[in-house]
């Protein structure tokens, strides 16, 4: 059979295979394209974070304009948690799932995957941007919420930042391997946005709630932002790193487990 | 084995559950080549289209396409092959271009062949528009263009025309008569039997998961060809239906002698006709 691939060939028709040869790092910049072309002309996404921003900055004026400038630090911080946590969960989640699973909507997944794009590829490739966005929403959010700058641990906001947002991408991705379409996937997302979302935002109104706000990913990254707002040094706790990297490590396990089964889409 | 074969099936069987959807399936397909899948609904040809190109995992026998088995295949068969399917969708948000543009990023496609494909498939004057917008058939041509965009050596085509108007039906042949002197290798499954009588070198008739009927369309039709007869036209508006037997012979030759026939037709089966027949559903008896 070796024969097949050989001199009976003509010249023109070898541009699929010269394409196999360079690498790959032009289909996942493929990929990030179509998500790009998709994400930015999807209005409801779109407006997620600039809701974000413009709430946690018209707050900040209107609280700013009563205490002449200064907001008390249980209000920057509170900014900072609704603002983040919503970042995060909401933008995350809903911007890498429905994109998915717009994708299996309109068929243009099964076009994907039978253009030569692994599933690797596909994965980093929808994240990426979402993934961009979210971390340059959280030092927006950081930088207009009035904190003073001066006490940001800046290596390790990064690092909790960074991979929070990713934690999130991935559940955006078990999101969007489960849905089966865009009004689905808003409808698997809930669950993860009560329990990422809501428990760190009403963590301020309930010690128990706050506790528990502890063990989540988004609550990390929220508690870290509280302390700064409160004007105290952040230091990394053990606790903290193992709840960041253990759920990194449980979505990622979970979302493989998920593909494994079915891949992106169930045939 | 022939050099020049892409593609071939030895014994392909496919069960779902307790259904038997393919059974015993043999074939090639050869470089420049057209083989035309017919068969009506559920007879499994989308199933047969799916297990060669590594989606669907056939239950026994051996597909090979490109050199490689199918149980082997990965991701990059794609780069070599194209694949139209019903659900082959497009970016609906996205221009035309835009469409073509990035999967010629994957492909590693040169922006000329985006604007030939664009030409060949009658979509230039609509590249800028978003191509949720454009009509169901230019939807069909789009995907199409994009099949084609990489220069794939094998083709799939899964009901390629089914649904679009007569012009663009034959638009889309012209195209793919094209692609098939360039030396691509062409499957395309249809239950236009005209279709396949018109665009395939060689078909197979597929009747519940079996290959009931395989051979150049003229080749099956004349074989069925068992009962010759004639349509004849006579002046003064008489039509007739002969068959050939000695008495009819002498009339015929009567009437051409007397130049009294104004049309005569012979009447050989079409692949319709043939496949009513085999699959024993022969409306005409
Ligand atoms: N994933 C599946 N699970 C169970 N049965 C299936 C599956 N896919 C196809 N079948 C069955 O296999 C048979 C062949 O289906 P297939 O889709 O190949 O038909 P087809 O020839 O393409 O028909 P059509 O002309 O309607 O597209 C059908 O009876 C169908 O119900
Ligand atoms: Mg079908």
């Amino acid at each position: 059979m070796k024969s097949m691939d050989g001199a009976m060939r003509p010249a023109q028709m070898s541009m699929g295979k010269a394409a196999g040869r360079g690498g790959s790092l032009h289909k996942l910049a493929a990929v990030t394209q179509i998500k790009w072309l998709c994400i930015s002309r999807n209005t409801m996404i779109m407006i997620g974070p600039l809701i974000v921003i413009g709430m946690v900055y018209a707050c900040k004026i209107l609280y700013g304009v009563r205490s002449e400038g200064t907001l008390v630090p249980f209000l920057t911080g509170m900014l900072l948690n609704i603002g983040i946590s919503m970042n995060i969960c909401a933008e995350g989640f809903i911007m890498v799932g429905t994109s998915i699973a717009e994708e299996k909507e309109n068929h243009t997944l099964r076009a994907l995957m039978t253009s030569s794009i692994t599933g690797v590829q596909y994965f980093f490739g929808s994240i990426l941007i979402p993934f961009v966005m979210l971390m340059a929403v959280n030092y927006i959010v950081l930088f207009i919420s009035g904190i003073s700058l001066e006490i940001v641990p800046w290596i390790p906001f990064f690092l909790v930042s960074a991979v929070a947002s990713l934690t999130s991408c991935v559940l955006g991705m078990i999101v969007g391997i489960c849905a089966k379409n865009q009004m689905n996937a808003n409808l698997i997302s809930y669950p993860f946005l009560m329990v990422f979302m809501m428990i760190p935002v009403f963590g301020n109104l309930s010690e128990g709630l706050h506790k528990i706000s502890g063990f989540l990913f988004t609550g990390v990254m929220t508690g870290m932002t509280e302390r700064l707002a409160n004007g105290e040094r952040y230091v990394m706790s053990a606790l903290d790193m193992a709840v960041l990297f253990g759920e990194l490590a449980v979505s990622i396990l979970v979302f493989l487990i998920l593909y494994k089964r079915n891949g992106y889409e169930k045939d | 084995m022939e050099q020049n074969v892409l593609l071939s099936l030895s014994h392909v069987s496919k069960r779902f559950k307790t259904e038997l959807a393919l059974k015993d399936i043999n074939m090639t397909l050869r470089q420049g080549e057209i083989l035309g899948f017919l068969g009506p609904s559920g007879a499994g040809k989308t199933t047969t289209i799916k297990i060669i190109t590594g989606q669907l995992r056939q239950t026994s026998g051996e597909a090979r396409l490109l050199g490689t088995d199918s149980a082997n295949i990965d991701e990059s068969i794609y780069e070599n092959i194209g694949v139209v399917s019903d659900s082959s969708g497009i970016y609906k948000k996205m221009t035309v271009w835009q469409n073509l543009a990035v999967f010629a990023r994957i492909w590693k496609v040169p922006r000329e062949r985006v604007e030939q494909v664009l030409d060949q498939v009658g979509l230039a004057e609509h590249k800028n528009k978003p191509a949720g917008k454009l009509s169901k058939g230019q939807t069909q041509r789009l995907v199409l263009a994009r099949a084609v965009l990489h220069k794939p050596r094998v083709l799939f085509l899964d009901e390629p025309t089914s649904g679009l108007d007569p012009t663009t039906a034959v638009a889309i042949h012209r195209m793919l008569l094209e692609l098939k002197e360039q030396g691509m290798a062409i499957f395309l499954t249809t239950h236009n039997m005209e279709e396949a009588t018109k665009l395939c070198d060689r078909v197979a008739l597929l009747h519940d998961g079996e290959i009931v009927e395989f051979g150049s369309p003229q080749e099956i039709c004349l074989k069925y060809n068992r009962n010759k007869k004639y349509h004849v036209l006579l002046a003064g508006g008489r039509e007739l239906e002969l068959a050939q037997n000695p008495e009819n012979i002498v009339k015929i030759t009567r009437w051409m002698e007397g130049d009294e026939i104004m049309r005569i037709h012979s009447c050989e089966p079409t692949l319709e006709t043939v496949f009513l027949e085999v699959t024993g559903k022969d409306l005409n008896v």
